[in-house]
């Protein structure tokens, strides 16, 4: 009967899942600190749904 | 510091250089007043006329509306509190669009009007103002939707391009534009009476708010003040108020309420009271002062019958009906 394949070296896991992690959170930090555009968003007049329906008062 | 002094509302703002007025579009640029959202409106619609509303004044046909971020005023109950209490910088989109661009559509789209809207066109004036003298040279009315807290001079300038204005006037009480709309009632008063001076034809809103303004006798006051000042054919509309923004706590004006209200001014002299923002009100409805003839039938923002004369008058006893017709 075979014995069940054992893992000869349980910190190695660790260490794959520990270095996945950091690259995940390094990647995320790194998104957030990109510089974004700032401000509304400039549209051609010509783009402008003028017949959709708004809330607007007045 | 090379502050300046923005004279266009009673607000009086004094700007330090790189600040901002009370109206957060109006800035201190190296010395010079600057209105950030000229030409970079951020609402441009195609509405009908009585969404305005303006009831004597070319009835069912469209306008070209648009506003610009920000406001002179800050209502708690406003309902167009994501364009006008913010500035320029703070809005999602703007829409790149010189005067000439904004009549060059209007007219395309078939429009006889541009309405200045939304927010409060005075704090954009100077565009404002450009559009209407271009829209004038080429045959198209202006219209001013506005709450009028505006300074008599710049307010005289503007009524040279301007056909027509709907009158926001909040309440016939003081406390109330203090409290409510961190304004003040006279300077509105002072723009309606010059509005009508100049020349313009005027309509009054009123929204009614439950227990904050909505007093018979406050609505008396109003409604003899309109009529002595202004003129009892100026027509004058209650507008049924929904709770919004940073007045939530109070429910929709009752029916009965509006209905008492339109009594009211029509007893105190008024021959066209109209009630808003309630679908299918037979207050909505133009009639004869003279014998209750149904000349205009409104449905919602829609015309559905139409029965003036050519010349703006009442089919069964010929009495002129006051407005702007063609």
């Amino acid at each position: 009967m075979m014995k069940p394949k054992r893992n000869d070296n349980p910190s190695r896991e660790r260490r794959r899942f520990l270095g996945l992690l950091g690259g995940g959170l390094a990647a995320g930090a790194s998104l957030a600190l990109l510089p974004r555009e700032e401000g509304p968003r400039e549209r051609d007049l010509r783009e402008a749904d003028l017949y959709r329906p708004h809330p607007l008062a007045g | 510091m090379n502050a300046v002094a923005c004279e266009l509302c009673p607000r009086g703002c004094v700007i330090p250089e790189g600040g901002a007025g009370d109206c957060r579009i109006r800035v201190n640029l190296a010395g010079k007043l600057r209105a950030t959202t000229y030409g970079r409106p951020s609402a441009i619609h195609v509405d009908p006329m009585e969404k305005k509303p303006l009831y004597h004044f070319r009835p069912g046909s469209p306008v070209f509306s648009v506003a610009t971020a920000g406001c002179n005023l800050h209502c708690l109950n406003c309902q167009n509190w994501q364009l006008s209490q913010r500035g320029g910088e703070e809005m999602e989109q703007i829409y790149r669009a010189d005067p000439a661009q904004l009549v060059e559509t209007a007219r395309r789209e078939g429009c006889q009007a541009i309405a200045y809207t939304y927010s409060d066109p005075v704090v954009f004036y100077e565009y404002a103002y450009d559009s209407a003298e271009l829209a004038r040279r080429h045959g198209l009315s202006n219209l001013f939707i506005t709450a009028a807290y505006i300074r008599p001079a710049p307010l005289r300038r503007l009524c040279g391009v301007i056909d027509a204005a709907n009158v926001d006037l909040k309440a016939f009480d003081d406390g109330f534009y203090r409290r409510v709309s961190s304004a003040t009632l006279q300077p509105v008063l002072d723009a309606l009476v010059l509005m009508r001076e100049e020349g313009l034809w005027v309509e009054v809103t009123n929204l009614l708010i439950p227990t904050l303004n909505d007093d018979l006798a406050m609505i008396r006051r109003m409604a003899t003040w309109i009529r002595d000042e202004l003129g009892a054919q100026t027509p004058l509309h209650f507008s049924r108020f929904h709770p919004q923004y940073r007045m939530r706590n109070l429910p929709p004006t009752p029916a009965a309420t509006l209905d008492r209200a339109r009594r009211e001014a029509m007893d105190s002299g008024l021959d066209y009271v109209y009630v808003g923002n309630v679908m299918g009100h037979e207050g909505s409805s133009t009639f004869c002062p003279v014998d209750g003839t149904l000349l205009i039938r409104r449905t919602g923002f829609w015309v559905t019958e139409n029965n003036l004369t050519a010349e703006g008058r009442c089919p069964e006893c010929d009495e002129p009906i006051p407005g702007v017709w063609k």
